[in-house]
């Protein structure tokens, strides 16, 4: 069952210079991707690729000067970008819930865990304070959490990194949501807590069939704990598909050019394309992004570049790609 | 015969830019252009010589040849307040440069370094903030006297806490910075380190309190003058022309004592203005939210 | 051939809150021979920055020693450092803030040239060309801020500015954790071409297991502020003996979905180096651990009579250090 589709999504940043003139920056260039139920998808990029801003664009969490100009978010067949606001808002924290980077800034260092658990239930169901604290303490357990009973009371800056990270996640599906969105969930975490994190995250979506995607720049990560991948540049999907056939034959230049500049398959000392700086969003090239850095661009490449089915789900967009 | 509409020159778009940012900047800058123009163009602007006595046409009111009146001594006041401003600018800028010049190495040296030398200044600063400002600057120019120097020097030293505490809080949040560790890891002395890595990443907090500093001197200068120990009548100071005016308001000549007030006012407010919108635009935290 | 850095039970201290001490480093000792490359892997808090920066004497160590080309530099005072450090240099982890932002790249790169030769001023702006030159950067970049430039770009000046003196070690703290992963790839090439080059012997701090695995000759692993395992690189992938290594080795995820992991998940939290508890700090956690391992410190021994590779644990004497294998998902 698709549980996500998201079909053609732009997002520009606009905003007035010092002298007065209006620049557009084209962070989100039609991000199009399909997420299952009871599958994780990994949407992976390098920095300023449009990751986190896709997420936090289908959510509605926009600020100015980031706005949302076309494409629709279809979440179990609804499009959150045409909702009314109020509806968006009963949706959030409940049927989708977004689990964010830096775990600790996250947390309101006011109140203890505990009271977060309670009031985020509370928030959108009508359940006595009582049956919501009993849910609280379960679902610390659930993650592993040791002495969850004892852990309600903490306060979010007694608790350790991997910890607040589990919270967080805690916090995120005490409403049993149907979509968890977890944009670098592991970033900062030390290795070993990341895999005990990413072990949780998997089984859960194991466990209960919901969807779930995981923005990330780590492609071990993906490489082990998703089912899908997309991959991210300039603000596009350029390549997409099931794990380990993206990995097997990656078929965008920059998909290559990523998988391959990974510590596993990096050969030191051999000729390569340079990765660069990233792509200027306020001028970004006619037709494919990547042309200006692509090792097999061509005159063609100035036209928009094709979304090219490769079997089983595998999609690259690209001229150079045949079918 | 194509009629294109030229476009604006960038200067014109970026002046345009910062005024849709900060109004307050703009229009602070706008009063002191004023006044600068007035002070540079004194001499061509006055009609009269500022100091020249008309005995017998003193306390004349407002109108005909003397817009301003005249004062108890038959001078133009018009004259007087345009002059004015010359001494305003000639007090509070050496001023704010004695401040900077006393207080920014004071507050890098510490800052950096820390420990007891900055305990001894901070506690020292607090100290000196036990008494209003303005009595001690009344008692050292009344025990050193009361020329066009000691009043900057004063002004300007009273002043320095403030731009070394600025500087202080910079240096202290710079210090643990990886670009200040890397320049030590490359070998720099320390005074390189002070002035040439730290110093210029951390003035900037300092430059913008400098036009309120300014404010500041304009109006204790004028204090001092009005109490009768800062720069002394005739000179054209606009303090040392309120006290006069005051003598004559009880008595109905208005005009001797509020012109000059109105141009004070309006400098300080300028001024203060151009503070408030420099430190908009260069504090980053206050500009992300004017934006 | 003199080691270019000899490290003896180094210790450092920092004072806490309260008067409590933070035991940051705890009796480390290792050595870097010339032209080679030392990889220190650990998580957070296991004292592997710190150990760059008082090996180079940007910290003081609270104890031990330090020896720089055989010279014992642990107690020299700051002036006479500043001299040496024409031959240690260090390269930060995140380049965008490693770079005094007022000052043009050209300067940047010149400035170990300024404050360590007597180079002209024309000589110094011939030889920063020379070195971007090196560091694959465009000579155009020069006369740029640091602000313009990207983060891989920075960390090539960074890197140039580290070579420029010609040292003879360099340490590299987390070089290439913040960028991302295709330039991540040219900082590498670079680094393994300079070391080829230059001859420097380099500490490769880093808590990612490929790019250290990459990069070093031998691998050093640190938990709580203390070795745990020292070892040739390969052997340390291969065959950790520390039940440690094992976990941090298992954790590990290659970029490759067909790689089988062996997972060991460690339970319980890292103890607080405010209060490390006696014997191995690692007892707590360890899957192996012995009741002996709570309360005898265990020192680095030779693994299987090799006496390139030592781990500190008390188990494999007995044979007993390897966690039993779990299939896991």
């Amino acid at each position: 069952m698709t549980l996500l589709s998201v079909e053609d999504l732009h997002t520009h940043f606009i905003s007035r210079d010092l002298d007065n003139q209006i620049r557009v920056a084209r962070a989100l260039n039609g991000v199009s991707f399909t997420l299952e139920a009871g599958q994780v998808l990994g949407l992976v990029g390098e920095t300023g690729a449009g990751k986190s801003l896709t997420a936090t664009s289908i959510m509605g969490l926009l600020r100015p000067p980031a706005r949302v100009v076309g494409g629709r978010a279809l979440f179990q067949g609804q499009d959150l970008l045409a909702m009314p606001e109020a509806q968006v808002n009963a949706l959030r924290g409940r049927d989708i819930a977004l689990v964010v980077q830096s775990p600790k800034s996250s947390l309101d260092p006011l109140t203890r865990i505990g009271n977060q658990l309670i009031r985020i239930h509370r928030a959108h169901r009508q359940v006595s304070e009582r049956a919501a604290r009993d849910r609280a303490v379960e679902m610390l357990a659930s993650l592993g959490i040791p002495d969850p009973a004892r852990r309600m009371a903490a306060w979010p800056h007694e608790l350790s990194g991997g910890m607040a990270q589990r919270v967080l996640i805690a916090l995120a599906l005490m409403n049993e949501p149907r979509l968890l969105i977890a944009d670098e969930p592991t970033t900062g975490l030390d290795v070993t807590v990341q895999a005990q994190i990413l072990d949780l995250l998997r089984d859960l979506v194991r466990r209960t069939g919901i969807g779930a995607m995981v923005i990330t720049h780590d492609l071990g990560v993906v490489a082990h704990y998703c089912d899908a991948m997309a991959v991210m540049y300039a603000g596009a999907i350029v390549e997409s598909g099931p794990v380990r056939r993206v990995f097997a034959s990656p078929s965008h230049p920059y998909t290559a050019n990523l998988i391959g500049a990974t510590p596993e398959r990096l050969q030191l000392g051999a000729a390569r394309t340079v990765g660069g700086p990233p792509p200027n969003l306020f001028r970004l090239p006619e037709g494919c992004a990547y042309r200006d850095r692509c090792p097999r661009a061509g005159a063609d490449c100035a036209q928009p570049p094709p979304d090219v089915a490769l079997g089983q789900g595998h999609v690259a967009r690209c001229h150079r790609v045949a079918a | 015969m194509s009629a294109t509409v030229a476009a604006p020159p960038r200067w014109a778009l970026r002046i345009a830019g910062i005024t849709r940012r900060s109004p307050t900047l703009a229009i602070g800058a706008a009063i002191l252009l004023g006044f600068a123009l007035m002070a540079i163009l004194a001499p061509w602007l006055t009609p009269y010589d500022p100091v020249l006595a008309q005995p017998r046409n003193v306390l004349a009111p407002p109108g005909g040849a003397h817009p301003f009146g005249t004062d108890g001594n038959g001078m133009d006041v018009l004259s007087r307040v345009i002059a004015g401003a010359g001494w305003a600018f000639g007090i509070a800028i050496p001023a704010v440069l004695v401040g900077l010049l006393a207080g920014v190495p004071l507050g890098l040296y510490t800052g950096y370094r820390g420990g007891w030398p900055d305990e001894i200044m901070m506690r020292g600063f607090d100290a000196l903030r036990v008494f209003p400002s303005i009595i001690l600057a009344l008692a050292v120019v009344a025990a050193a006297g009361p020329s066009l120097l000691n009043v900057v020097l004063v002004i300007g030293f009273l002043d320095s806490p403030v731009f070394a505490r600025v500087v202080r809080a910079e240096v202290i949040a710079l210090r643990g910075s990886t670009f200040v560790e890397s320049a030590v890891a490359a070998g720099n002395p320390t005074w390189r380190i002070l002035f040439v890595h730290i110093l210029p990443n951390a003035i900037q907090g300092a430059m913008a309190q400098t036009a309120v500093r300014a404010a500041w001197a304009v109006r204790i200068s004028a204090t001092l003058a009005f109490l009768g120990v800062g720069i002394q009548p005739p000179t054209p100071e606009w303090g040392a022309m309120i006290r006069q005016g005051a003598e004559y308001l009880v008595t109905g000549q208005w005009w001797v004592g509020i012109f000059p007030g109105l141009a004070l006012i309006l400098m300080v407010l300028g001024l203060n203005m151009l503070g408030d919108g420099m430190q908009d635009m260069l504090d980053p935290r206050r500009k992300a939210a004017t934006r | 051939m003199t080691p270019v850095l000899q490290v003896e039970d180094l210790r450092k201290h920092f004072p806490a809150q309260g008067g409590r001490i933070v035991h940051a480093v705890n009796g480390v000792s290792f050595s870097i021979n010339p032209g080679e490359t030392l990889g220190v892997v650990g998580e957070s808090g296991s004292g592997k920055s710190t150990i760059g920066r008082a090996v180079i004497r940007l910290l003081k160590p609270t104890a031990g020693r330090v020896r720089f080309q055989g010279q014992d530099i642990t107690h020299l005072p700051e002036s006479a450092c500043r001299r040496l450090r024409a031959e240690m240099q260090m390269v930060f982890q995140d380049p965008w803030s490693a770079l005094n932002p007022r000052i043009r790249i050209g300067a940047l790169i010149a400035e170990p040239l300024l404050l360590h030769t007597k180079l002209s001023r024309a000589e110094r702006r011939d030889a920063a060309e020379d070195l971007a030159q090196r560091v694959r950067l465009t000579p155009e970049l020069l006369t740029r801020f640091p602000a313009e430039l990207s983060g891989g770009q920075l960390q090539r000046v960074c890197i140039a500015r580290a070579i420029a003196t010609r040292p003879k070690l360099i340490v590299l703290d987390e070089p290439t954790s913040s960028l991302d992963l295709s330039v991540r790839a040219g900082i590498l090439d670079l680094l393994a071409t300079l070391k080829a080059e230059t001859g420097a012997a380099m500490m490769f701090i880093s808590h990612d297991l490929g790019t250290v695995k990459l990069i070093s000759d031998r691998i050093m692993v640190l938990y709580l502020g203390g070795v745990v395992e020292y070892a040739p690189a390969a052997q340390v992938f291969a065959q950790p003996a520390h039940p440690y290594s094992q976990a941090l080795m298992s954790a590990h995820l290659p970029a490759d979905p067909e790689a089988v992991l062996r997972r060991h998940v460690l339970e319980g939290e890292i103890p607080s180096p405010i209060a490390l508890p006696p014997g191995c700090h690692f007892a707590s956690r360890c899957p192996v651990a012995a009741p002996a391992c709570s309360t005898m410190a265990p020192e680095l021994r030779a693994v299987r009579g090799e006496a390139t590779h030592q781990a500190a644990c008390l188990r494999i004497a007995e044979g007993a250090n390897l966690i039993p294998e779990v299939t896991h998902g």
